[in-house]
């Protein structure tokens, strides 16, 4: 009797967060899903079709930026956590933090001034190199991914950097003892050890480059756009939001497939998140 | 004498309760659809001067952000007011774009209003009677006209090209000199798309008129199998602020922009006073906002005054017209007595009003709209 009514206590503690849970996140993605497969009150796959027809390309293209993105990114933060492993550099500390607390929007604006075909990058390069004109990243895909790892690399890099840290010292030095350079230390031991953190930091680099709206919008091409983009513009310019949520729902499935894996992959090493 | 007090007691007492009883404090909201340049216009400007008409009033103003977005979120908005059964919705005023104007008169969120509006009866244009070829009659009253047109670098463009015809030519000669935002990054890009449909169409009048016809959309692979292609010596531009930043820099000598935007930005020192506009051949749309009242606002007679206020001749002169640089909504002739000269002449310096009429089109109606975007995402990204 004492236990069950433990169990209803804890129930009723859980309860709040359940309610916002399901009220801000489960019924939302119902509800998108649902949108998805409805075009004016009766239900199909024409959303489907409309979404692959126009879209296919973009889709091609989100994936494809958003794994560009991620994997510069976890190149940076191994590097940069690596290097912070062995020394300590308060300026780089600091810098690469930096863009954590810089919002999207200011970074996007900032990305297209500076990457522009006469910005500021351009007009310093032109006056080094004493050529006349050079083409613009800002509006391609390099200026996009760029613009995307500068945002990401902080948190990749905390995460990447908190897991070498919490390294027990013990193998490094062991390793060092038998004339290890660091650089072999980082590949052959810190990456291997840190995995699982490594491939969390990979999961929401990805996850947050390809529902990002911002950056594409301001830095990307006009065309291909991330799918974001195109559900924006599905929304606004048709009040379209069949084709919208199933834009959506392809995106989950997208980030679905990654999720899988790395639950899969974290059984497989005995489950847990060591970091 | 004590008579004599008495009544006149009386009478202060009257006055004074009947001071206490007229500040009715009202809060009149409104949502405002647009660039920022229209919430400062509302928030700085028409709001003092209301509350100082009616200090009882308190005018507060929300911006719901540019393009059809800006417009999408007011219609979410309305629509949650309606979902709550409420009586009194609390929002009392609404500016729109004509997209966002028919997806709330076909949901039931605003009401006809324009009766009760004596300078309805100052308007000249068609856009107070029809939006994107659906009858909104009696539901809006134009705020203000808004043209798209080709803005120009003399310095590198001694002679612009007049007409679409030659801008392909010039495009060839000067590639990636001319640019445009595509149609996801705001209305000017969108327009010129629009005007490039208009020129090679062989019925531009029925995109803009009605009726709606897959007959007349049959010549339309052909047009945009041109665009895509005229796209190719072109650059494409981040947007409509977008555009005009690449003007700035010389990146681009050409490109479309609106033309409020145009010199609201060159009255503050953002661009290069130089550059100079033309309306090309056979013409570029442009678009009103719209003032709409919502069904149930609690506030709808102070919403009223409001409208009443900013389309009034000399209000409408000083605000509309000189300071934020559109095209009045109201009949030009009733706002130039209120005009100084210099004004008048910036406003039409490079396009003539007789331009404006002639190459001023109108945005097609929603079915063609809808399917020109699509047909561009179709046929030219791809």
């Amino acid at each position: 009797m004492k236990r069950r009514r433990d169990l209803f206590v804890g129930f009723l503690l859980i309860l709040p967060a359940l309610i916002v849970l399901g009220a801000l996140y489960v019924y939302p993605l119902i509800l998108s899903v649902y949108t998805s497969f409805t075009v004016q009150g009766r239900y199909g796959l024409t959303n489907y079709v409309k979404a692959f027809d126009i879209y296919w390309r973009d889709i091609i293209y989100s994936v494809a930026i958003s794994f560009a993105t991620t994997v510069a990114t976890l190149i940076v933060s191994v590097v940069v956590s690596g290097y912070l492993r062995f020394k300590s550099w308060k300026f780089l500390e600091l810098m690469y933090k930096l863009p954590l607390f810089i919002p999207f929007l200011i970074v996007g604006h900032a990305m297209r001034v500076f990457l522009a075909p006469h910005g500021t990058l351009n007009n310093l390069l032109t006056r080094i190199l004493r050529i006349e004109e050079l083409p613009g990243l800002s509006r391609s895909w390099i200026g996009l991914v760029w613009a995307f790892v500068w945002i990401m690399t902080p948190y990749a890099t905390l995460i990447v950097l908190g897991a070498f840290r919490s390294l027990d010292s013990a193998y490094i030095e062991a390793a060092q003892n038998v004339g290890a350079s660091k650089w072999k230390i980082v590949i052959d031991i810190l990456i291997p050890m840190c995995r699982p953190s490594i491939m969390v930091a990979f999961i929401l680099t990805f996850v947050r480059t390809i529902s990002s709206l911002t950056i594409p919008i301001m830095v990307g091409p006009a065309s291909p756009n991330m799918i974001t983009v195109n559900m924006m513009f599905r929304v606004n310019y048709f009040n379209d939001w069949g084709t919208a949520n199933a834009l959506g729902v392809v995106s989950y499935l997208i980030v679905m497939v990654f999720a899988i894996y790395y639950l899969r992959f974290m059984a497989a090493e005995r489950g847990g998140i060591k970091a | 004498m004590r008579k004599l007090c008495g009544v006149m007691l009386l009478i202060v007492a009257a006055v004074l309760l009947a001071q206490a009883n007229i500040p009715i404090k009202v809060t009149l909201t409104m949502m405002v659809a647009g660039d920022q340049n229209m919430v400062d216009f509302f928030q700085y400007e028409i709001a003092p001067e209301f509350e100082k008409l009616y200090p009882n009033v308190k005018v507060k103003v929300v911006g719901t952000g540019p393009g059809d977005a800006g417009s999408q979120q007011i219609i979410q908005q309305l629509q949650l007011e309606k979902d709550s059964g409420k009586d009194k919705w609390a929002i009392d005023l609404v500016v729109i774009h004509e997209a966002g104007t028919i997806w709330a008169i076909e949901r039931g969120l605003i009401r006809p209003y324009t009766d009760f509006l004596t300078t309805r009866r100052l308007v000249t244009m068609k856009t107070a009677e029809v939006a994107l070829g659906v009858n909104v009659n009696g539901y809006v009253m134009p705020m203000f006209h808004s043209q798209t047109a080709i803005a120009y670098n003399p310095r590198f463009v001694k002679d612009p090209p007049k007409s679409y015809a030659e801008l392909v030519e010039w495009v060839k000669k000067n590639p990636k000199k001319f640019g445009y935002n595509g149609i996801k990054g705001g209305m000017s890009g969108v327009s010129f798309v629009f005007g490039w449909v208009y020129w090679k169409s062989k019925n531009p009048d029925v995109l803009m008129n009605g009726p709606f016809d897959e007959k007349y959309m049959e010549d339309w692979p052909q047009i945009y199998a041109e665009l895509k292609e005229f796209n190719k010596y072109v650059t494409l531009t981040a947007g409509n602020a977008g555009t005009l930043d690449a003007l700035n820099r010389g990146e681009i000598w050409m490109g479309p922009v609106w033309v409020d935007m145009f010199y609201t930005w060159i009255r503050e020192g953002r661009m290069d006073p130089n550059i100079r506009l033309i309306l090309p051949e056979p013409g570029m749309p442009g678009q009103p906002m719209y003032f709409a009242i919502p069904t149930k606002a609690a506030n709808a007679d102070y919403a009223l005054k409001l409208i009443e206020f900013v389309t009034s001749p000399a209000v409408h002169a000083k605000y509309i017209v000189d300071k934020f640089n559109w095209y009045p909504a109201i009949g030009v002739e009733y706002v130039t007595p209120h005009l100084g000269k210099e004004v008048f002449e910036r406003l039409y310096r490079d396009i003539k009003e007789a331009d404006l009429l002639k190459f001023g089109k109108r945005m097609p109606i929603a079915d063609y709209r809808t399917r020109m975007l699509e047909a561009y995402e179709r046929w030219v990204e791809k």
